[in-house]
């Protein structure tokens, strides 16, 4: 039973001042094992908030972060699923799915994680799922205003997933679900 | 180190009872002071001839107020017939765990024998008598046989006392821990796995396409990991964890010097674990005091003596049977262990003011000189004593003898502990009315090596009737 944060694109301190109040509260060290952070922080005082939260941190760079040593892309491995982090501004056209299945085969990955479009969404194809956490902070993005703050935290349970999605609709924190299974384990050396 | 001859100036009254075997030293160096063992309840005999095997019960500096008992003892003067019956040769699992033997007052092979027949024959019974049991293992019980695991079940009310009834009695209860322990062991995400069975079928059909948005779907009941309410599972999983660590840290410390507990064999760790899982299931089973540090000492000596079972069958399934009782044993003394019920009239402080009168009644003398003289609080040392039932104040070997005693006795385990209490008071008062607040302290903190038949003895002579 791992807990694994993920979320990004909070442009900090340029477009939003902070995380909303209510995800705040819910976000307390101890109980996630891992974060994602897709990138456009911006700046080192929400790395340093992230770090508190959960030692394990990782993050690929977002077009604003001022944080230039960031990678471009990054893959781990957590319990039976490799993970690929991307910030995607570089895969275009933005958001789209084959391209993004595109990047996906590339890093060779189960779940690929991508932001950017401030949007969340979670597609599934042959070659796997890619998330798309969203914005944390409801910050605007380059195509919309209309973005409200959301972020994803995976359960990963052997070979399930369930990943819990946490939105702010309208002042409230509304939660759902997704559930999927990987057909085949892989080998690797345990993260 | 090792030492000899005991220098004079070591004998004074001022120092805990000195012990002149070597390995007793080693073990003193190596003692935390959390773990308090005094191996050698052996010291070199002061009127000399050593016994080939066992050594004589420790003798301490000062011949204790009855003095004639200890030194006759070997001339098996026992008028009382509480006698310690650990059996050097029996005690095979004992000794091996600690580097030196334990040694007891070696009453004659035909009473341990006698007793050992007694307890057989008690036990082979269709329906055992349970006064009579009682009253033999009152006198201690003989290491042998797995007498002792089966004599405390029957005390502890675990076993019913109609033998026809054993093994459905066990049966039930084993498989109710199972139970207990399949539901409250399980993490969060297995509990939403479970729940959700039936549904989540159906959607892995609908997912075997290949592509597309994913469907999205309630959660159950507000259930999240990141839940902040009461009553949500994942929250009280996280604060459980606090829990579950604190646990944890205390059962690797408990007796670290025995091999049953501790080391790197697979046996230490699986009964770590097993002593682990009764902890944990029983402060899940109790929000109303979970887990306080120095359960795991009450739990110890329980494990230990029915893992010990030489019945292989008992031995298995020796972590369900410990852990009711466990519960049972925890039932006279939990109010002990609440905070809150303290300062209340069932509360550790006080149990403690009645050792208080219970001392004032049979040595008033000593009394108001450790009260009032003094000023040793009783809470200073008998709060140890009482919550964990005495066993950090002897050797191991030696608190199963005592809990003999405690769980046999008919006035029940609290009664018999105070008195039993009170009878290490009076046994040093001689060491104590000479000294002061420090001394004292440091004595009673560090209860010198007795001789346990003989501390029973006594306990057994207070049993209400106010004497000198």
């Amino acid at each position: 039973m791992v807990l694994v944060l993920a979320l990004g694109d909070l442009h900090i301190p340029h477009r939003a001042a902070d995380l909303p109040a209510k995800f705040k509260s819910m976000l307390v060290p101890g109980k996630i094992q891992h974060i994602i952070c897709t990138g456009n922080l911006c700046i080192k005082e929400v790395h340093d908030y992230l770090k508190t939260l959960c030692p394990d941190l990782h993050i690929t760079r977002g077009e604003y972060d001022e944080e230039m040593r960031y990678p471009e892309t990054k893959t781990l491995t957590i319990g039976q699923f490799k993970l690929g982090l991307c910030h995607g501004h570089q895969v275009i056209p933005w958001g789209n799915l084959d391209s993004l299945a595109m990047l996906q085969r590339q890093l060779d990955v189960d779940i690929l994680v991508t932001g950017h479009t401030h949007q969340f969404t979670a597609y599934k194809h042959e070659g796997g799922v890619v998330i798309n956490p969203g914005s944390a902070t409801g910050a605007y993005s380059s195509i919309t205003y209309d973005v409200n703050p959301s972020f994803v935290l995976m359960d990963v349970d052997g070979l399930r997933v369930v990943v819990y999605v946490y939105e702010l609709i309208d002042g409230e924190v509304k939660v759902d679900k997704i559930d999927f299974k990987k057909t085949t384990t892989t080998t690797h050396s345990a993260h | 180190m090792a030492k000899n001859k005991v220098p004079e100036w070591l004998n004074s009254s001022l120092w805990s009872a000195t012990t002149a075997t070597t390995s007793s030293s080693a073990d003193d160096d190596r003692i935390q002071h959390y773990s308090k063992k005094h191996y050698a309840t052996a010291t070199e005999s002061l009127d000399g001839p050593p016994v080939t095997f066992s050594p004589p019960a420790a003798i301490m500096e000062e011949p204790p107020r009855p003095s004639k008992p200890e030194i006759k003892i070997k001339d098996k003067d026992l008028r009382n017939g509480v006698s310690s019956d650990i059996d050097n040769n029996n005690c095979n699992s004992i000794n091996n765990d600690e580097d030196n033997g334990t040694s007891y007052v070696r009453p004659s092979a035909a009473e341990d024998i006698s007793r050992q027949a007694q307890l057989l024959t008690e036990l082979s019974r269709k329906v055992v008598n349970m006064r009579e049991l009682r009253r033999i293992a009152s006198y201690g019980i003989p290491d042998g046989a797995g007498i002792r695991s089966a004599v405390w079940k029957l005390l502890l009310g675990y076993l019913p006392a109609d033998r026809s009834l054993w093994s459905s009695e066990l049966g039930k209860k084993r498989s109710q821990y199972k139970h207990f322990k399949e539901e409250l062991l399980m993490n969060p995400s297995e509990i939403t796995r479970r729940l959700e069975k039936s549904p989540v079928c159906e959607n892995d059909e609908a997912k075997s396409e290949s592509s597309g948005m994913l469907s999205r779907s309630q959660i159950t009941h507000g259930e999240h990991p990141l839940s902040l309410g009461k009553t949500s599972i994942w929250n009280q999983f996280f604060q459980d964890t606090e829990i579950i660590e604190q646990i944890d840290r205390d059962v690797k410390r408990t007796h670290p010097d025995m091999h049953f507990f501790s080391g790197d064999t697979s046996f230490a760790k699986s009964n770590q674990e097993a002593l682990k899982n009764i902890l944990i299931v029983f402060a899940k089973l109790n929000p109303g005091i979970r887990y306080v540090q120095g359960m795991n000492e009450i739990l110890a000596p329980l494990f230990y003596v029915f893992r010990n079972d030489p019945d292989e069958e008992m031995a298995a399934c020796a972590e369900a049977d410990t852990f009711f009782c466990f519960v049972e044993l925890l039932s006279g003394f939990r109010d002990h262990f609440c905070q809150q019920l303290d300062n209340s009239v069932v509360g550790i402080r006080s149990t403690i003011t009645t050792l208080s009168q219970l001392l004032k009644e049979h040595d008033e003398e000593l009394w108001r000189h450790l009260e009032v003289t003094t000023k040793v609080n009783p809470q200073f040392y008998a709060f140890r004593w009482i919550t964990l039932l005495l066993t950090q104040e002897f050797n191991f070997a030696d608190s199963l003898h005592i809990w003999d005693t405690l769980l046999s006795d008919p006035e029940g385990p609290q009664e018999t502990l105070l008195r039993i209490c009170c009878a290490m008071l009076i046994l040093i008062r001689r060491r104590l009315l000479a000294g002061d607040f420090t001394s004292n302290l440091k004595l009673l903190q560090n209860y010198p090596p007795t001789n346990i038949s003989h501390l029973l003895y006594v306990a057994n002579k207070l049993r209400a009737q106010p004497s000198g």
